[in-house]
């Protein structure tokens, strides 16, 4: 036996540090949020309260871009999370009077508990339009308890929230609530990205791939199935307890199927399977009407034809575009 | 002393057909066994049987004394049989690197709630896993492709890519189904070298399924023939290439 090299133990140096596109990344994860800072100081309360409504969409496509673009499986239940997480900080800030900010973190368990329950035809083998249709069934059906459930949620008419307060400071105007918001978002952001960036975001990714080979390397595909599905719940759960705060009324139509799409338009545009396309796309998609408001009637069909040539030329969203610019905005662990 | 794998009087049945129909043969730590046949003959199901994918009626499958059938195939991926597809199982949108990653899954020692935190440990488990896997697809003579895309290699950079994460836990059996399909002569040439060492310096038991019968008859200690399901032969290659009844499998009764 001459080569003495053995084959499948190689003594590989341990402890280099990260490859310069992660470090980079991190700085752009910091970076942005501070340039952010003095945006209160520019806008008024009006324009202040859509980039609050863009904080909010950040957690809530970050957590479906994980089921639908990282992991793959075609799951619509996402707007449920939205709502279980808006009626859950809302009922425990109206009815039992806890002040807002101890309302975020059961917020989004109760947005993992609703993504654990989500996960479960898809844990059954369902998949494709089946799984589709059985996860828009469930956002459905927790529609009609929040319309149906009326001591609790207030039914159609919905409840009202009271002022939110973090450790005692009310948040009286929408730049304080930005800040609370921007940490919320940066969290979301950061945290998900250790995820993807892990052995976890890659046992996502081998799903979305090839099951079959994802379990022959060893993976419980059901598990990680279900730890997707939990996360994307409580991150989109939170961005529920966010937009209760914001808007301080949650009522059922906020969280029905028109709103469904507009969060699937938010990923889309900005990148399926994209962390960076989650960001860019709940910004662009929020904010968009805005600048049409001046064309009355002609809104609607802007934002249409703004969505459709968004997908028309740029597939893999305004992050691909990002990408062109500037290596930084690469998602090399997010393709498709 | 019993064999690394064992698999014996195993019957696969999809409804009324017989896919597999009471097969036993045994592979050793560091022996290359190739499953011949022609297309239709079981082979990939049998394979299946012993990854997992495919229920077997009857019999038994034992990995080291052990049985593993009815087990789920992440189970008995965990307890040391691992597998390459015929029609290419890498995860086409993750790079080589990350493929083989994925492959060391499970040594990756990075906890969810550690990740979260950002905690040392996690992250330095993370990046000791990233310099294994170059390293091996450098020992591999795939080195310089770790950071493509697996859709961009071709098709033989990607069955030794496969064959890497496959390998990549050092597992004590390793199924490989027709690594050869479509492979550059010179590839094969790789191809034989690593099945090679991998058995001689690795003691890894190799269960190969094959058509090139050159590559089969360069590298099998012993060739397992089957036709319709039933083994019609278990011997040493140049014993195999005389035999009747593989004659028979091939070109139809004489």
């Amino acid at each position: 036996m001459t080569d003495a090299a053995p084959i499948a133990n190689p003594t590989g140096k341990s402890g280099r540090s990260k490859p310069p596109a992660a470090r980079q990344r991190r700085t752009l994860f910091w970076a942005v949020p501070l340039l952010l800072l003095p945006l209160p100081l520019f806008l008024d309360q009006y324009k202040q309260y859509v980039a609050n409504l863009i904080l909010v969409y950040v957690p809530v496509a970050v957590g479906f871009n994980i089921v639908i673009g990282n992991l793959g499986l075609l799951a619509f239940s996402n707007v449920a999370f939205f709502g279980i997480g808006a009626y859950a900080s809302g009922v425990l800030a109206l009815k039992l009077g806890w002040p807002w900010w101890t309302t975020i973190l059961p917020a989004g368990l109760m947005g993992a508990l609703a993504g654990c329950t989500a996960s479960v035809p898809a844990l059954r083998g369902v998949r494709l339009f089946y799984l589709a249709i059985m996860t828009l069934a469930f956002g459905e059906l927790l529609r009609w308890v929040y319309i149906r459930w009326v001591p609790v949620t207030g039914g159609s008419f919905g409840m009202s929230v009271p002022q939110p307060s973090v450790l005692g400071w009310t948040l009286s105007t929408e730049g304080q609530k930005f800040y609370v918001f921007l940490v919320l978002a940066v969290l979301a952001v950061v945290l998900t990205d250790r995820i993807l960036r892990s052995r976890f975001g890659r046992a996502f990714m081998a799903i979305k791939d090839n099951e079959l080979a994802a379990a022959a390397m060893g993976i419980p595909t059901d598990r990680y199935i279900l730890l997707a599905f939990a996360w994307s719940g409580f991150v989109v759960g939170i961005g529920g307890s966010m937009y209760a705060a914001l808007v301080g009324h949650v009522t059922p139509v906020a969280f029905d199927l028109t709103e469904l799409i507009l969060e699937f338009a938010v990923v889309m545009v900005g990148g399926l399977g994209s962390l960076v396309g989650s960001v860019v796309g709940a910004a662009v998609i929020t904010a968009a009407p805005e600048f049409f408001r001046g064309l009355p009637g002609a809104q609607e069909l802007l934002f249409g034809v703004l969505i459709v040539l968004v997908i028309l030329f740029l597939p893999r969203g305004l992050a691909s575009l990002l990408a062109r610019l500037h290596p930084i905005f690469v998602d090399r662990h997010y393709r498709d | 002393m019993a064999s690394l794998l064992e698999i014996s009087d195993v019957s696969v049945r999809f409804g009324g057909l017989v896919a597999v129909d009471g097969v036993s043969l045994a592979v050793g730590a560091g022996e290359i066994c190739a499953l011949i046949g022609p297309n239709g003959a079981g082979k990939t199901t049998l394979f299946n049987a012993v990854s997992g994918n495919a229920a077997i009626s009857s019999g038994r499958i034992l990995l080291k004394g052990e049985p593993i059938h009815g087990l789920a195939p992440h189970q008995i991926s965990a307890k040391g049989v691992r597998r390459t597809f015929q029609n290419g199982g890498l995860f086409a949108g993750l790079t080589a690197l990350e493929n083989v990653l994925v492959g060391l899954h499970a040594k990756v020692g990075s906890g969810f709630l550690g990740l979260l935190a950002g905690a040392r440990a996690s992250e330095r488990a993370e990046s000791s896993s990233t310099e294994q896997a170059r390293a091996l697809l450098d020992l591999m003579e795939v080195g310089h492709i770790a950071d493509e895309l697996a859709s961009d290699l071709s098709g033989g950079q990607q069955r030794i890519v496969e064959i890497v994460r496959a390998i990549a836990t050092e597992p004590p059996l390793l199924l490989l189904d027709e690594p050869a399909v479509g492979l550059a002569p010179h590839m094969r040439e790789q191809l034989v070298r690593i099945i090679r060492r991998l058995a001689a310096e690795q003691g890894v038991g190799i269960l190969l399924i094959e058509h090139a019968i050159e590559l089969v008859m360069a590298v099998a200690d012993r060739v397992v023939v089957l036709n319709y399901g039933r083994k019609v032969a278990d011997a040493p290659p140049e014993q195999v290439r005389a035999d009747k009844a593989v004659l028979e499998a091939y070109l139809g009764h004489a």
